[in-house]
């Protein structure tokens, strides 16, 4: 079974938030959330570098071991989805993961928070695929539709890439001998820990 | 191996916070521009000398250090915030270890109780009454601690509901029960807050600690002696009330306020960084309050006859006030203390040695 993966090839990307506008569009997230953005480190000066983040559905991922009602569950392909009749909207998963992947929808006054909301890998919720009710609240379910994530899919200079980690490994590699530079696959490192140690089945993924 | 270094790595950054947040400040002061111009200038030389190494900007990628990003937002121009993976590991030591003592603490009163019983008084109850608590202060006391009882609960079920009752009960039936406790605990937190002051500001006075009460420190109040012939020196609060307020209402309960705002209203721009903290420090405070509250709640209900009326009821009897608060009674008597307002006649439940 492949293990979904994201990787930016930081040589590749030209800052232009396709991805960013793709996803939002895609899933019609709402204001004031942002699934994906894209950091430039070093902005304006010489070597400075794009990457586009979002959840990077780690291996051992953060949010899900903090959530004080377990409403995380990894899928069969490595992809980490939350159930949000289960979340309360607490903010832990906000507190614990890096990438500042989870969000909150402001719900009410004095920033109360609602359900979380992050990028699903374009893989949608606990609902049966595709329905209304799963559109609703995680967006639109490509995996299930036999297609990659829209930020990826949409990607004009291919510096994005998501699917099978192994594949996108080949890619890169690929990629590196060519340019002869140009290594670092950002994010990796923290997201999936080193290699060799990558499990895709899921961790306890039942749920109610 | 990998969960000692997370341990480790978990203490130094508190105390590394807690020592750091004057540090922090200083460390931000030199970030002026002069050593930007100089790294774009350093940047411009390694691309001509080595074009293929970027190493200088792959060093930022795990500082934490603000970027550029269109997205606009709190910290959306981080990459990677690395402290997140240590609040995660402090959190669970510090509620394991914590939580654990709250139940060791309850099965040690538990066993005080059988071995000591209720102290009871010695002699028999006059049926004159002293006015203990005016209406007012036992407002004070109840709003404080009824709101202080809810958000312990409610903070329980939130930080160990996932290992205890989850399992018993079920994904779904647990989250409408976490919904609940986190809202009754959101919108509680700020209405302890403003109860707690008053408590504070109308109790503060009686509560000064006095010479006296190193004698009940020295004895622990007797509490030791099965048979209750230990006395010890007390005014309108003994020493261990007064340490207690002290402690349990004045600083525990001040930096639960303090940390709880922070973690409630995050629409101030606060970082992460300082949410993990107060997180941290919350839950360590909020822990060894409720210890403390456990004591408190032990002496005021079943391990005191009578401790439970004069809060209820806001009167005591005088052999109750000459047995366990001596010098506030001899005031009382001799008129330095006022003497409050006799009850209205059906104040007292019959049959109660008041």
């Amino acid at each position: 079974m492949a293990r979904m993966k994201f990787l930016c090839d930081a040589e590749r990307c030209i800052e232009c938030n396709g991805c960013v506008t793709a996803c939002k569009q895609e899933h019609d997230i709402p204001w004031g959330v942002n699934r994906r953005r894209v950091v430039t480190i070093n902005d304006g000066v010489p070597g400075e570098r794009s990457i586009s983040v979002a959840c990077m559905h780690c291996s051992d991922a953060p949010c899900m071991a903090v959530c004080p009602v377990d409403c995380f569950y990894k899928t069969e392909e490595g992809v980490v989805l939350h159930d949000k009749d289960l979340c309360i909207g607490c903010g832990y998963c906000f507190y614990a993961c890096p990438f500042g992947a989870p969000q909150f929808p402001q719900a009410g006054a004095f920033g109360v928070r609602g359900k979380m909301d992050k990028c699903t890998f374009c893989a949608g919720g606990p609902e049966a695929n595709n329905t209304a009710d799963e559109y609703k609240k995680y967006g639109r379910n490509r995996l299930a539709e036999g297609k990659l994530p829209a930020c990826a899919e949409m990607c004009a200079t291919k510096a994005l890439l998501g699917g099978d980690g192994d594949v996108l490994a080949d890619i890169y590699r690929e990629r590196v001998t060519k340019r002869g530079k140009g290594a670092d696959v950002w994010g990796w490192g923290t997201a999936y820990g080193p290699p060799g140690q990558q499990p895709a089945a899921p961790a306890g993924g039942a749920k109610s | 191996m990998a969960s000692l270094t997370l341990k480790r790595a978990a203490g130094a950054w508190l105390a590394a916070l807690v020592l750091g947040l004057a540090a922090s400040a200083q460390a931000q002061s030199p970030a002026a521009n002069p050593p930007e111009a100089d790294f774009a200038k350093q940047q411009q030389a390694q691309q001509q000398s080595q074009p293929l190494n970027n190493q200088p900007v792959w060093k930022e990628v795990r500082s934490g250090q603000a970027q550029t990003s269109t997205v606009r937002g709190r910290e959306t121009n981080v990459l990677i915030q690395s402290q997140g993976q240590t609040w995660r590991a402090a959190r669970v030591t510090v509620s394991t270890a914590l939580g654990g003592l709250i139940a060791a603490l309850v099965l040690v009163l538990f066993g005080y109780y059988f071995w000591r019983g209720s102290i009871e008084l010695h002699g028999a109850p006059t049926g004159r009454v002293i006015e203990r608590f005016s209406p007012a202060k036992r407002i004070a006391h109840w709003s404080m601690g009824l709101t202080f009882v809810a958000l312990g609960v409610t903070g329980l079920i939130l930080t160990f509901g996932k290992s205890l009752l989850l399992p018993i009960i079920g994904y779904t039936l647990f989250s409408w029960l976490a919904t609940l406790a986190k809202n009754v605990h959101n919108f509680t937190g700020p209405v302890f807050s403003v109860a707690l002051l008053i408590f504070i500001f109308m109790y503060a006075k009686d509560n000064l600690p006095k010479a006296y009460d190193l004698q009940w420190m020295a004895k622990f109040g007797g509490m030791l002696d099965r048979s209750g012939n230990t006395h010890v020196p007390s005014g309108k609060f003994n020493a261990g009330e007064k340490g207690l307020f002290w402690s349990l209402v004045v600083v525990v309960s001040l930096v639960l306020v303090v940390t709880g705002y922070i973690l409630n209203f995050p629409n101030f721009d606060q970082t992460r960084e300082t949410m993990q903290l107060a997180n941290i420090v919350h839950l360590v405070a909020a822990l060894l309050g409720i210890a403390m509250a456990c004591l408190h709640i032990y002496m005021g209900t079943v391990g005191m006859k009578g401790a439970l009326d004069a809060m209820r009821y806001g009167y005591v009897d005088e052999t109750w006030a000459k047995e366990h608060h001596g010098l506030w009674y001899d005031d009382v008597m001799s008129g330095k203390v006022p003497r409050g307002t006799e009850p209205a006649a059906p104040t007292l439940p019959q049959g109660r040695p008041a």
